[in-house]
């Protein structure tokens, strides 16, 4: 009961939220000294056709009006039309969704496969050589700037190597979406040559994105490890003779998988975060290049339409993370 | 096991110390340190792109200035925006939590909604937004990360706020008479200075790394500050041949959010050793 | 799969009606000639009458035709959709025959009518190359006389009116007309479908990606051998990956202005060859006349000392670009061959700046981000000026930013290093249309008035002798010069990539090579 009260208070709050946030974006978005019309209209192009653009967007009313104008159009489900692109601003994000899901997918498997077993052999041998080296690595793998790290793989495994593209997501053509997952759309269709190439492509944007991730990972595993480990509860446990084996498998392990899983939901989100940069490297046509974009070119509806999206999408995950929590650990409430 | 324990810890301790102290110096003898000090905005076109060598450590950039001496100046920018940066973050945070933690009012609510909305979106996404907004500038850059990143501290000051509120000497001081101000500034805040100073320790790491990312992406400070975020950005036209344009800043953005990362780490365990060490 | 195709609406347009899934494989199989462009320009609207620039011409050059076309170095006017021209001896009604049999991709013949729905198209959405043509026709003033004849009637003398026909590119009146919607002039659907006559069609269309085009048979001008068959045209924004795309193959061509370390690398590999070429591009600095002290000549003359021209075109560029002393690029006519520009001398900057009367004050330049040759120049100014005693202080903003400044004399930076590229060629491009002072807030974004160049400018414009107009034009260069209203840099070279796939190409600055028809690929 508890639970189902707070996760509807998450939820009640999360239009207000929402609404705040798209506050924020606009004013800021708004006070730019840039002039999206102008930009529009092309280099070359006279002001009387700046001033029609300006009417047709209607970029010419008050501030306040738009940003009425702008809630009651999206509280109708229209987010308006991407000035840059001129298509619905939704469709924009719905067709650019499933590449950056995809590598988000893709790195956070990676990120737990590596990260959780790391983790906790990381805490059973605490203190050996081994659980220095690992906490190397998770200090470094914090510490990297992102886009530092895709341009130095970028020369190691493209450039010097010739392993893997530099950038991109396929070559040219991807397959007709299905799903929009490329290598779940190639094999859906047994094409095995297209399933290798987007791995290909996918790799080093992968990696990328999945070593803070990882760091991540590790951290929160060994913590949650070596807190169970030195619990009176295992201590008991022992005690009663169980073998160690034992112990470890059935309760330290699953004890601290439980408060890992709980942090993948947050690791997700920090992931969608990281995608924004990393894919400007990478040209990776997701969400993240065309937040990019949107914003250098001053594309007010695309820009806000990308940051309510996310901050769904933000808002939705910590919601699960609280239930995930709540279910699965009720000691932690 | 336990003084092996220690050790570790200390190691932390002791590198970060070293890495943040040898950032901290690079800054201040820039100038007699670097052998071109002229670099900052000179450079010698005859020598563009040249590798690591004798005159040049690090080799030269797109212009021909030296990538070691303009390393050595990039570390004030990199010191000038951190501190500032994080400093802000930390005059809004700070009192927000303080408030909204102490107060049970309908404002206290309010405060931590208004946070939330913040961390509502990749910070770094607002942070491009805002600094694209202002311009290209280290103090609109300044201004884009505090701007953000305020709602980490208003969190951590709120929650630990509200779990002291309930206690005994707190209680007293309020039963005393002392003024909420008072309270909150001579009791209340004491207690969390740690944690504060933990987390701004780990957040001047972040901030390094957004403004770097900032700088990245072309939203920092414009050409010819040695801006490291930017050094990489511009090297990437000429890759892969000239490898160590891209290396050494990466390098050193490396080092020094690592030395933040473990300073802070390292504090968290030696001022409160009741929480258990995260890695 | 139609469904699959509508229910994310991934794939934009799949035009011409045959849906193949797997072009590549199924084109290679049948032997037909591949060409891939790697672009580094978004090809985001493919309606040719939205946009006007250089990084998407390729979409209008292939998939569409105008009246006339521009080939060849230097670039040449020929006939193209129109047989012949009549113009009165006013100057005013210029009257085209079109050629017979054109035929869109559709296969409904092109009329009289397309051209004036054309050009009501173009003035009506007030996009692209509007103002080449808005001072001069007037909307309702276009007429087919019969299907084979169309006559414009111009308000006042035009002399480059058929050079800018270039930009009248002809769409499918019938076509464009049954998707307009709301009086858009069928704007949302033709900024991601195709309605032309040109040498290619149109496959497949993907913003994020980039378009595919096939060979037109239908088209009136017949291919030559070993003609390109299927045309991929990607968007590739990094550097690098179009030059390891080149060496690997995986591209046949790409942008021709690379830095000269990477023209090095790709010609290294042995994979690629290069076709040199004079481009007209010039780059300078525009400066804002508007805000003292720019507006006191010797310190404009000052500046254009503290460049170091050689360091810049020769260490920094690698030599892969020509000193231009002034706007118009030098292998254009109205360019005098003796012109003599200014030169790196830090005595003779200091000298200038003694005798500036207006206060100095610190000089801002505003470099396009994004762009490391703006960022470099701009660097090299302001080291230049330190030198000299100038303080100067850049600030890198997008484009984005930079151009609404252009029009507002107050928020203008004083100086913004740039190009100017070849919209059509005529010095007008150059002259009138960046120094005119009618043109505040559309091409002069230096606010320069200066009576002299106005007349010398409007004078040029009326009469339609090359001959006549030369002097003129020659004049206009000196006197820009003298009064150092730009600093002006350097012409631009064009080293275009090629494949070993590829036997010859064409270039016309206007494009460069990405007008397919002239490629010669080895069959």
């Amino acid at each position: 009961m508890r639970l189902l009260a707070l996760a509807l208070r998450r939820f009640l709050w999360m239009p207000p939220t929402l609404l705040g946030l798209t506050l924020i974006v606009f004013s800021v978005s708004h006070v730019i000294p840039s002039d999206p019309a102008r930009v529009l209209a092309g280099e070359n192009a006279p002001q009387e056709q700046v001033e029609a653009l300006r009417r047709k967007y209607g970029l010419d009313k008050p501030l306040p009006q738009q940003f009425v104008r702008y809630v009651t159009d999206v509280v109708s489900g229209n987010m308006g039309v991407s000035l840059y692109t001129q298509r619905p601003v939704a469709t924009d994000l719905v067709e650019r969704l499933p590449a950056t899901f995809e590598l988000a997918l893709f790195a956070i498997t990676l990120a737990v496969l590596i990260g959780l077993p790391l983790g906790v052999v990381s805490a059973l041998y605490r203190n050996t050589w081994l659980d220095h080296g690992v906490r190397l690595v998770t200090i470094a793998g914090l510490a990297m700037a992102a886009f530092w790290l895709a341009i130095l793989l970028q020369l190691l495994f493209s450039m010097q190597w010739n392993l893997t593209p530099v950038q991109g997501r396929i070559d040219g053509w991807g397959p007709d979406p299905i799903t929009g997952f490329y290598t779940v759309d190639a094999l859906i269709r047994g094409d095995i040559e297209t399933f290798l190439t987007s791995l290909r492509y996918l790799f080093l944007p992968m990696i990328t994105l999945a070593i803070p991730a990882m760091a991540t990972i590790v951290r929160f595993t060994r913590a949650g490890v070596l807190n169970v480990m030195n619990s009176n509860f295992v201590f008991y446990q022992a005690a009663m003779g169980l073998p160690r084996r034992v112990v470890i498998w059935k309760y330290i392990l699953r004890a601290a998988l439980i408060g890992t899983l709980t942090q993948i939901g947050l690791v997700f989100g920090n992931l969608l975060a990281g995608a924004v940069v990393v894919e400007t490297v990478f040209s990776w046509p997701g969400l993240g290049t065309y937040a990019y974009n949107s914003i250098l070119q001053s594309d007010y509806n695309a820009i806000m339409g990308f940051t309510l999206f996310t901050g769904s999408v933000f808002i939705g995950m910590n919601l699960l993370v609280d239930i995930a929590q709540a279910v699965l650990d009720p000691r932690g409430r | 096991m336990r003084a092996l324990r220690r050790l570790m810890r200390d190691r932390a301790l002791v590198t970060g110390t070293v890495i943040v102290s040898a950032l901290v110096l690079a800054a201040i003898f820039a100038t007699p340190l670097a052998n071109f000090p002229s670099h900052v905005t000179g450079f010698d076109p005859a020598f563009r792109l040249k590798p690591p060598g004798e005159v040049f450590w690090l080799g030269t950039d797109r212009m021909g200035a030296d990538l070691y001496s303009r390393l050595l100046f990039g570390a004030r920018l990199t010191i000038l925006i951190s501190v500032t940066a994080t400093l802000v973050a930390v005059l809004i945070g700070v009192p927000m939590g303080l408030i909204a933690g102490y107060f049970d009012r309908w404002y206290s609510d309010l405060l931590m909604r208004i946070s939330d909305v913040f961390l509502a979106v990749p910070q770094i996404v607002l942070a491009i937004a805002i600094a694209q907004t202002l311009g290209p500038a280290i103090q609109n850059v300044i201004l884009a990360l505090s701007a953000t990143y305020w709602p980490f501290w208003a969190r951590i000051v709120y929650a630990e706020t509200r779990s002291l509120r309930n206690e005994v000497f707190i209680e007293a001081a309020i039963a005393m008479g002392a003024s909420p101000l008072r309270v909150m500034v001579l009791h209340v805040l004491p207690s969390i200075a740690s944690s504060i100073i933990v987390r701004t320790t780990i957040g001047m790491g972040a901030t390094i790394l957004a403004a770097a990312s900032l700088g990245f992406l072309g939203l920092g400070a414009p050409p010819p500050t040695p801006e490291w975020g930017r050094m990489i950005a511009e090297s990437r036209e000429f890759l892969p041949q000239a490898w160590w344009y891209a290396t050494a800043p990466g390098i050193a953005i490396l080092l020094v959010v690592m030395g933040f990362n473990l300073l802070g780490d390292g504090l968290r365990d030696a001022i409160d050793p009741r929480i258990r060490r995260g890695s | 799969m139609s469904q699959s195709f509508g229910s994310f609406g991934r794939r934009g347009a799949l035009a011409g009606g045959t849906a193949l899934s797997l072009f590549g494989a199924s084109a290679e199989a049948a032997g037909r000639t591949r060409y891939i462009t790697a672009n580094n320009n978004p090809y985001d609207i493919l309606d040719p009458h939205q946009v006007f620039d250089i990084g998407r011409i390729a979409i209008r050059l292939n998939m569409y035709d105008a009246l006339v076309r521009w080939v060849d170095n230097p670039p040449k006017l020929e006939m193209w959709l129109a047989e012949k021209v009549d113009i009165s001896a006013d100057g005013l009604v210029y009257t085209f025959t079109l050629r017979p049999g054109v035929k869109f991709h559709d296969g409904s013949p092109l009329t009289a009518d397309d051209v004036v729905y054309s050009m009501e198209r173009i003035l009506g959405i007030k996009k692209g190359a509007y103002g080449l043509f808005a001072d001069v026709v007037k909307p309702g003033t276009t007429k087919a006389v019969d299907p084979r004849t169309v006559r414009f009637t111009l308000n006042k003398p035009f002399a480059v009116f058929q050079a800018v026909l270039s930009e009248l590119w002809v769409v499918n009146a019938k076509v464009v007309k049954s998707h307009e919607k709301d009086g858009d002039w069928g704007a949302e659907w033709l900024t991601r479908n195709e309605a032309g006559s040109g040498g290619y069609r149109l496959r497949r269309f993907d913003p994020a990606i980039g378009f595919q085009a096939e060979r037109f048979e239908g088209h009136f001008m017949p291919f030559g051998k070993g003609a390109v068959d299927d045309a991929d045209f990607r968007v590739s924004m990094e550097t690098a990956t179009r030059v390891l795309g080149m060496i690997k193959g995986e591209f046949t061509t790409t942008d021709g202005y690379m830095p000269a370390e990477q023209v090095q690398r790709m010609k290294e590999s042995g994979n690629v060859w290069f076709k040199e070429a004079e481009s007209i591009r010039t780059f300078y600095f525009i400066m804002n006349h508007a805000k003292a002290p720019m507006n006191d000549v010797n310190l404009r003359r000052a500046i254009s000392c503290m460049f170091d021209y050689e360091g810049f075109n020769n260490n920094i560029l690698g030599g892969t670009v020509v000193r231009n002393p002034g706007i118009i690029p030098n292998p254009m006519w109205g360019a005098p061959k003796d012109l003599k520009g200014y030169s790196y001398d830090i005595d003779k900057a200091k000298w200038y700046l003694a005798q500036v009367k207006e206060k100095l004050r610190t000089i801002q330049i505003g470099a396009m981000a994004g762009y490391p040759q703006s960022e470099q120049a701009a660097q090299m100014l302001q080291a230049g000026a330190a030198k000299a005693g100038l303080d100067i202080k850049v600030v890198a903003e997008p484009y984005t930013t930079i151009a609404p400044k252009l029009d507002d004399p107050e928020r203008a930076h004083d100086l913004v290093p740039l190009w100017r590229s070849a919209y059509f060629a005529d010095p007008h491009n150059w002259t009138g249309f960046l120094f005119n002072s009618k043109n505040f807030k559309s091409g002069n974004a230096s606010f320069y008035k200066n009576p002299r160049i106005d007349e010398l400018t409007d004078a040029a414009l009326v009469i339609t002798d090359q001959e006549k107009r030369r002097p003129l034009y020659e004049e206009v260069s000196r006197i820009l010069v003298e009064d150092a209203v730009g600093l002006f840099v350097n012409n631009t070279k064009f080293y275009g990539p090629y494949g070993k796939g590829v036997k010859s190409v064409r270039f016309c600055p206007i494009g460069d090579t990405q007008d397919l028809r002239w490629i010669e690929m080895n069959t």
